[in-house]
């Protein structure tokens, strides 16, 4: 079973000095926060904020190659989470296949908002990452903690 | 198509990754086989370190992001062939990456940072044209790099 997230946005997370990507189910608002790391975020924030950056940004490229030899992302989906590190596979479509190739959420994220392929979480994700753990994290966040990438 | 290299290119290597101490960015330092062509140019911290772990052969736990490329290029049967260092306008060097697809050629635009550290990881040759060579500045690059700290230089050289 898998679940289609939206991306709703990034926040600077200071007690780690990193930042989360904040993913949503969109009919229940369960939420399922990814930390990144900076050049990672910033490879999300672009997208998000459809800012096109003068020169092609790393998934700008990955886009590209794809694009080249005529193969499409069919979606992303977040397989794992295991002491902090996860898990994403891209799925691609190329001549009469389909391809599942082993990624970061982080480069599975920023690919799939280039490339406006939905992102999905598997249903271990979401069972293993409540909504509970960012709910206090946020309580404990005070006001001024809000990064400039919050959208 | 490999043979198809034009005279006008000059093949180079990867000498090493630099920290700037005065910007907090990294110099890639490309050198051609017989040290006498010398091309730096600067990248951002975590570009730099992109290309410093393919140089040094680290193994990350997670893929890194180039190195999903080359898996992505790997599974759909695509080879890099060569990357090209082709112009620099402003102090911006542009790059192109040179895929090969059921017998095409394809040539897609990159910044050079990205083109090297996938060229590292492809073990495809790094090449830059002669033009780019001659309008890469006068600067003289090695008593610059002498002015750099040395311990600073020690730690971060390749």
């Amino acid at each position: 079973m898998i679940t289609e997230m939206k991306v709703r946005g990034l926040m600077f997370d200071p007690y780690n000095n990193a930042y989360i990507v904040i993913l949503r189910v969109e009919d229940n608002a369960d939420m399922l926060p990814i930390w990144v790391g900076k050049s990672e975020a910033s490879a999300i924030s672009f997208a998000l904020e459809g800012v096109a950056a003068p020169r092609p940004m790393t998934h700008d490229l990955m886009k590209a190659v794809l694009d080249a030899v005529d193969a499409k992302v069919i979606s992303v989906v977040i397989t794992d989470l295991n002491d902090n590190t996860y898990f994403a596979k891209i799925h691609l479509q190329y001549e009469d296949s389909e391809y599942s190739i082993d990624s970061r959420p982080s480069d599975a994220i920023a690919l799939a908002l280039r490339t406006n392929a939905p992102v999905f979480a598997s249903e271990a994700v979401l069972r293993k990452q409540t909504s509970e753990e960012l709910e206090q994290w946020l309580e404990d966040l005070k006001p001024e903690d809000f990064g400039k990438l919050d959208s | 198509m490999e043979q198809k290299e034009s005279t006008d290119l000059v093949q180079l290597k990867v000498h090493g990754v630099v920290h700037d101490p005065d910007t907090d960015t990294r110099i890639v330092i490309l050198r051609d086989a017989q040290n006498a062509e010398l091309l730096p140019i600067w990248v951002g911290a975590a570009e730099g370190i992109a290309i410093k772990m393919a140089l040094e052969g680290i193994v990350t736990p997670r893929p890194m992001s180039h190195d999903l490329i080359r898996s992505m290029a790997d599974h759909l049967n695509a080879r890099v062939v060569r990357v090209v260092v082709t112009n620099v306008k402003n102090s911006t060097y542009y790059a192109a990456i040179h895929l090969l697809s059921r017998g095409t050629e394809h040539s897609v635009d990159a910044r050079p940072s990205d083109a090297i550290a996938l060229a590292l990881r492809t073990n495809s040759p790094i090449y830059v044209t002669q033009d780019v060579l001659k309008r890469r500045g006068a600067w003289n690059l090695d008593a610059w790099l002498e002015k750099l700290d040395a311990k600073n230089f020690g730690k971060h050289e390749v």
